[in-house]
């Protein structure tokens, strides 16, 4: 006997799918460089927002988004590869995927910032860190983004799996919000809100904010004052 | 037989050598004139990208004008044969492969060159809007040889 739940809320989903058309924006500015490259950067500022968001939302979140409910712990790992485990959200091997896809973009985006492209394009705090330790952090970048094509490939085929072999569509809940489930396990979402919502994203916002140059102490210093005359040649 | 041979190798060396100097001698200029093209694209970025409110003609047209004479200057010239190995300023990041995809590297050079003159000639008109979208142009030509030519730390 199956019933439908609520189980991921609508700042979920949000976040989920502008994160997937960003991170694909995010690609191919990176790739492409010339003027687009300024857009790079925007858009690696709107991922930064997303992710600090998802961190905060996976504690005061609704129930399905918290971290500590799909936590892929050894005995809810060996349990589910026994195939004993039961519930609605994230199973423990996804889990281990989220994870490690919020691990890698958190490594993407914290290089980016201090990365450079040696064309006329440096990340917001490319001035804290000296040229050669810059230059390895870009390198850094690159790796970390090859590791999460590699990431949404995994996480592309399991979607697959489960809808043609297993018979699952994970696609239509994470738009919908809405799942059909087990009777026995199911528990819609409780939690989150509107006061918690707003909150969050006011401070993701803020943290942008000042990495993008609103704090004073990480600004760029100028290399000379204007008022001092350079030489005229 | 093995002298000879070591002669005809001091031979060979030196020959290079008074063509294009020896091996490091060839990355440093090349890593040169790159922070030198690095410099210039950063000034024009900075007056018609992010403050166009600063924009100087003259002072977007010399960066400009910097910019083609490097990209005319025959840089191919510093591409000799070992320069995949060595330290100039610093180590090269050339990578290996540049010697097997040489067609690529030429047109992806010759995009550059191109970009780079054309920017020349838009940046006289002081056009701002124009020399923009050029610069753009210019700047996927940089980015196309790098991801083609230089190594990622
Ligand atoms: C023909 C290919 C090619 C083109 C075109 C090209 N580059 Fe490069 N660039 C390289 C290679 C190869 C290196 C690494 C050189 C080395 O380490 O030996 C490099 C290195 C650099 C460096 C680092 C220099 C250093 O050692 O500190 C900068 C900065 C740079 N390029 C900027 C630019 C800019 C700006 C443009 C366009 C205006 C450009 N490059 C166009 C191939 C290219
Ligand atoms: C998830 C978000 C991001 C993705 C998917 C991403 C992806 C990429 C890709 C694919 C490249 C091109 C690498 C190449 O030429 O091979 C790149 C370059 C770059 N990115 Fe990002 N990036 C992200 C976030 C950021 C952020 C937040 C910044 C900081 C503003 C940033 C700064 C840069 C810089 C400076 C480069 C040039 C590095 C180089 O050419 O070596 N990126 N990025």
């Amino acid at each position: 006997m199956k019933v439908t739940i609520h189980i991921w809320d609508l700042p979920l989903r949000l976040f989920h799918w502008l994160l997937a058309a960003a991170v694909v924006a995010a690609y191919i500015t990176g790739k492409l460089g010339g003027n687009l490259i300024d857009w790079h950067g925007r858009i690696g500022a709107l991922i930064l927002g997303l992710l600090v968001f998802r961190i905060i939302w996976g504690f005061i979140g609704t129930t399905h988004a918290r971290f500590i409910n799909f936590f892929p712990t050894f005995s809810r790992l060996a349990a589910y590869l026994k195939g004993g485990w039961q519930g609605v959200g994230h199973n423990p091997l996804g889990a281990l995927a989220v994870f490690a896809l919020l691990a890698d973009l958190a490594v993407l985006v914290s290089t980016g910032l201090f990365a450079g492209d040696d064309i006329a394009f440096e990340g917001p705090l490319f001035n804290l860190v000296d040229k050669a330790l810059s230059d390895k952090l870009s390198g850094w970048h690159n790796l970390a983004f090859d590791l999460l094509a590699g990431l949404i490939a995994v996480h592309l085929a399991a979607i697959g799996f489960y809808r043609w072999v297993k018979k699952t569509n994970l696609v239509v809940p994470m738009v919908t919000g809405k799942k059909q489930v087990p009777k026995a396990v199911a528990t819609s979402l409780t939690g989150g809100g509107a006061l918690r919502f707003f909150t969050t994203v006011i401070i993701s916002g803020a943290v942008v904010w000042g990495i993008w140059g609103g704090l004073e102490i990480i600004k760029p210093v100028e290399s000379a004052p204007a008022t001092v005359a350079k030489p005229s040649f | 037989m093995k002298s000879k041979l070591a002669l005809a190798i001091i031979l060979a060396t030196a020959a290079t050598t008074a063509v294009s100097g020896p091996v490091e001698e060839q990355i440093r200029f090349r890593q040169s004139a790159y922070s030198f093209l690095g410099w210039n694209t950063g000034k024009i970025k900075k007056q018609v990208v992010d403050h166009p409110e600063t924009f100087n003609k003259d002072y977007v047209a010399a960066a400009a004008n910097a910019i083609a004479a490097v990209a005319n200057s025959g840089l191919g010239e510093l591409y000799g044969p070992g320069t995949d190995q060595g330290t100039g300023w610093k180590t090269t990041r050339l990578k290996p492969e540049f010697f097997q995809k040489k067609e690529e590297v030429t047109a992806a050079a010759n995009t550059f060159n191109e970009a780079a003159n054309d920017l020349a000639r838009v940046a006289a008109t002081g056009d701002i809007n124009a020399i923009k979208t050029q610069f753009g142009k210019v700047g996927e030509s940089c980015k196309g040889c790098h991801n083609l030519a230089r190594i990622k730390e």
